[in-house]
């Protein structure tokens, strides 16, 4: 056991949190906090840079008795698909201080402390190796989470938090006793290597599937239990928004991806047709409430609800490039999206109004903003040249070899993205100057510019050049697929 | 009885000893302290208690029974008695300002409440019906008085006489039990009951006389359907006698559950099958008539409801876990109980009763590292990690699935989301909400150091839980 790098990662921010608190002064709180993000991000960095891309197993491991009683260990470890969750993670932590450098004028320590603790366990839940461990954090996230949308959120902050809150303890209770049910079948361990080697018999495996799919399906979110994120995301300020769509929600698809389909793979593959069906309802139906919309953050809200239809279905159709695909589109997703909250972020502090109708001819006031918004809104509906266009094209071309229907189905959601996405862009960017004549509008300040030009870089190196990311999951990704194959097939 | 017999029963019982003793002569001092002086009656209160926690401690070494099989010192006594010492200290410590303010601070109070803590302990290390009985009603007796101490106040009187009257129905209860088990098996104590049942086990008769035994003790941790008692007396009687009442009482009483259910004859019969459904019933009715409460100390009496009845959990699923699991949230529950009451003890000052949830509104704003206190206890009474809260359910769940109720478990966490949403609304006033009005708690030494202890306890627990389950398990294992 040597440096302790991913302990670092995970805890760095939780110090960070903790200097915060000891802290006077909103500005010295502010850049304090981008200091931690910072130097969290850095060492993400130099985790990527040591990586060994050429090996599926668990690197940067970390292995200490916890609560030995109960065969809880502190066990920390990341594969190629939980390292590109890892980096993803710290990335978007400093947009997010940026992203709330003067959007959050009140109580700003909290906010950034809360900031800095959900970061923390963000990393957690991406490199736990001890289930006990992993639901630790997965459940603790609610705490921050809860706050940061109820008391620096919008008008309807309470019931949104309260309603987020219930919706993900609800569907996590449920995913406990299935890791306790786990925990007896697999000889009293939380080790998620030593569970993943075993084999269970299929009712059993049945059961927990659905047990886990419960509340990985909530912060997915699929549909039908998708209502809470529309309120969560509206209601949360920019920084939170960031947080749910670019983090939060690849939560739900990493747990497939670590414990669904690993633990359980008969069951993954007797019930994948479900899923598929579940991900292509949420594809259509998620684009079709998109369209509907008037308001800028419920509309990139319900394409979220869309986009992650892609990821499970990509993960469901159980071949390479649909899974490949997915884990990408997971990140391309964390990366657009948040890219588009944000934006839409900054606009509204200017105007302080988020209904399109409110908009028009915004590329005289601000052209430098909508270059950024015309780039971010094609890569979220995958334009060739940009990141998602990789993704999606691997998720479709995986999605139609595993079934035809789910295939058409994305396609109809494809076209529909195209739809309320240019439709948007049209209404807010070109026509006449609606807005400029009501508000005074800056353009993107030097801050500003800070936290998108990242973002702006990723979406067009995962476009033009995928392959350094690919590589990072690849080898993971096809040993996931040869175990769940050959289990799964009952071997 | 020899006299080496004797010596070793003085010996087993020397804690007891110590308290009851030490009430006796606080009693007649505490005539002499006077008005202002009050802070002696504390300290020598808290110093007879940590004088039993060093005899029980020095004695823990082996098991040591007593008084011819009527009374044990053994290691699950031990652990019961720690969380009793540990309930009864922080509510002398919290009691010290809020009695001034309620002009309560007479010497009574305080000696009333060591009485109380022996009744406890003898019902942690009796082994024997009739043992328990005595403990039981010294612990009652006193705890009937400490709900009317609030002389001046009707809801006090009131809830006092509602308490004694249930109370006396519920001990003839159990006594009624006691005499058909002395009737069938011509014994009473524990161990020898399941060896002089000579016919069939499952004998209706016996089955009979556990249940009213298990009815008796259900009344005193206020599990449905004797629960009814619990909201009105926890909100008439004094706030520190509230906060006593829904840790250590309830500790003792499950205590005697346990060692009521350690009974291979009652292990034998089908009473798990009430006991679980008696389990989901107090918790649902706990979580669910909590979301409706508007006064704080009525909203944390559901809460204790809801409480006992996850604890009880524990107890159906029996065996070394679930006993251990019942004990280790009992502990716990006493740390982040005895938080939270503190905080609405402190808010008692000046016309400010700190009773109704409106008044935390904006609490966040006017004193944040209080509000992150409460923070921290509603978190853990929703059982969310890293929380001590978090563990203590947990454990009783592992339990529950290692004995196969996985339903069960379902059921128990279903019901737990529906108690979170009243602790996060109380979060949500404290934290969302603006301020009504001006407030200045009542902040003492002793208070801040309550808080800071009980919050240290519900973090600790939480993140290195590893020390007090070796505890738990050792006093089942090993007792």
């Amino acid at each position: 056991m040597g440096f302790p790098l991913l302990s670092l990662i995970v805890f760095v921010p939780a110090a960070g949190a903790a200097v915060l608190m000891l802290m006077r002064g909103d500005d010295a709180v502010r850049w304090t906090a981008l200091g931690f993000t910072l130097l969290d991000f850095a060492l993400t960095i130099a985790m990527l840079t040591g990586f060994d891309t050429a090996t599926h197993e668990m690197q940067f491991t970390e292995i200490r008795p916890w609560v030995p009683a109960l065969g809880i260990t502190y066990a920390l470890g990341v594969d190629g698909i939980s390292a590109l969750f890892v980096f993803l993670t710290a990335l978007l932590g400093w947009i997010c201080v940026l992203a709330s450098w003067v959007a959050i004028d009140r109580k700003v320590k909290a906010f950034m402390v809360s900031l800095l603790s959900m970061q923390a366990l963000m990393l957690g839940v991406f490199s736990a190796l001890d289930l006990f461990l992993f639901y630790v954090f997965w459940e603790a996230m609610l705490i921050p989470m809860y706050l940061i949308i109820g008391i620096w959120g919008g008008e309807g902050r309470v019931y949104a938090a309260v309603k987020f809150f219930l919706y993900t303890l609800a569907g996590s209770l449920l995913f406990l006793i299935g890791v306790i049910v786990l925990y007896f079948q697999g000889g009293k361990t939380f080790d998620i290597l030593i569970l993943t080697a075993q084999d269970l018999p299929f009712p059993v495996q049945s059961w927990l599937f659905f047990a886990f799919l419960i509340a990985f399906a909530v912060k997915v979110p699929m549909v039908p239990v998708h209502t809470w994120l529309p309120d969560a995301h509206v209601q949360a300020p920019t920084a939170g928004s960031i947080i749910l769509a670019g983090v939060l929600l690849k939560m739900g698809a990493y747990g497939f991806l670590r414990f669904s389909l690993p633990m359980l793979p008969e069951a993954s593959m007797y019930y994948s047709t479900l899923m598929l069906a579940l991900s292509a309802l949420a594809i259509v139906y998620g684009g079709l409430l998109a369209l509907a919309q008037d308001d800028l953050k419920k509309l990139v809200a319900y394409s979220s609800i869309s986009h992650m239809g892609f990821v499970t279905l990509g993960i469901f159709a159980l071949n390479l490039r649909g899974l490949e695909g997915g884990i990408l589109q997971m990140f391309n997703h964390g990366v657009t999206t948040g890219a588009l909250f944000l934006l839409v972020g900054l606009i509204y502090e200017r105007t302080h109004t988020r209904s399109i109708a409110d908009y028009g001819g915004l590329m005289k006031a601000a052209p430098v903003y909508t270059v950024f918004l015309a780039l971010f809104t094609l890569s979220s509906m995958a334009l060739p040249g940009t990141n998602s266009f990789v993704g999606e094209l691997l998720v479709l071309s995986g999605g139609f070899a595993a079934n035809l229907a789910a295939g058409a189905a994305a396609v109809l959601g494809a076209l529909l993205g195209a739809a309320y996405l240019l439709g948007m862009y049209g209404k807010v960017a070109l026509g006449p100057a609606k807005v400029t004549a009501r508000f005074k509008i800056r353009d993107v300040s030097a801050r500003e510019m800070a936290a998108i030009l990242p973002l702006a870089v990723f979406v067009l190196w995962v476009g033009l050049y995928p392959k350094p990311f690919l590589d990072i999951i690849d080898v993971s990704v096809k040993h996931l697929l040869v175990h769940v194959h050959g289990k799964g097939s009952g071997q | 009885m020899t006299a080496a017999a004797l010596f070793q029963s003085v010996l087993a019982s020397l804690p007891e000893i110590i308290v009851v003793t030490g009430a006796c002569i606080l009693l007649i001092l505490g005539q002499f302290v006077r008005k202002g002086q009050e802070h002696l009656l504390v300290g020598a209160s808290v110093a007879i208690v940590l004088i039993a926690a060093l005899a029980t401690f020095m004695l823990a070494s082996e098991v040591r029974p007593a008084y011819t099989g009527m009374f044990i010192a053994d290691r699950f006594a031990v652990f019961f008695k720690f969380v009793f010492y540990l309930a009864t200290v922080l509510t002398f410590l919290l009691s010290r300002k809020y009695a001034d303010i309620e002009g309560i601070g007479s010497s009574e109070y305080y000696v009333l409440l060591l009485f109380a803590l022996s009744g406890m302990m003898i019902m942690a290390s009796a082994i024997d019906l009739l043992s328990i009985y005595v403990g039981l009603e010294l612990m009652v007796l006193c705890t009937y008085v400490l709900t009317g101490f609030l002389r001046q106040e009707r809801r006090s009187n009131e809830a006092a006489l509602k308490y004694v009257i249930l109370g006396a129905v519920s001990t003839a209860i159990f006594l009624y039990g006691v005499s058909l088990i002395y009737g069938l098996t011509g014994t009473t104590r524990l161990d020898g009951m399941a060896a002089a049942v000579t016919g069939d086990p499952l004998d209706p008769g016996l089955l009979l006389a556990v249940v009213f035994i298990v009815a008796g003790l259900v009344f005193k941790v206020g599990a449905v359907p004797f629960h009814m008692w619990v909201p009105d007396v926890y909100e008439g009687a004094p706030t520190t006698i509230t906060a006593f009442m829904s840790v250590a009482p309830k500790a003792a009483g499950f205590a005697v559950i346990l060692r009521v259910f350690l009974n291979p004859l009652v292990a034998a019969s089908d009473i798990w099958i009430i006991v679980a459904v008696i389990a989901v019933v107090t918790m649902a009715l706990g979580s669910f008539v909590a979301l409706v409460q508007d006064n704080f100390k009525r909203l944390l009496a559901y809460s204790s409801i809801a409480h006992a009845g996850f604890a009880i959990f524990g107890v159906v699923a029996g065996g070394a876990d679930g006993i251990a699991s019942v004990m280790l949230y009992l502990l716990i529950y006493s740390f982040m109980n005895l938080g939270i009451f503190g905080t609405v003890i402190m808010m008692r000052n000046g016309d400010f009763s700190g009773e109704v949830i409106e008044d935390y509104a904006g609490f966040a704003k006017s004193h944040p590292g209080l509000a992150l206190l409460m923070l921290v206890y509603l978190f853990s009474l929703a059982g969310i990690p890293p929380t001590a809260g978090f563990f203590a359910k947990f454990y009783v769940l592992v339990a529950l699935v290692e004995r196969g109720f996985v339903m069960l478990a379902v059921i128990a966490v279903l019901l737990s989301a529906v108690a979170a949403y009243f602790y996060i609304r109380i979060v949500m006033v404290i934290y969302m909400r603006e301020p009504q009005r001006v407030f200045d708690p009542a902040l003492t030494p002793l208070v801040r150091a309550t808080l800071a202890f009980t919050a240290i306890g519900t973090l600790g627990i939480g993140i290195f839980p590893e020390w007090f389950l070796r505890l738990a398990q050792g006093a089942v294992f090993g007792g």
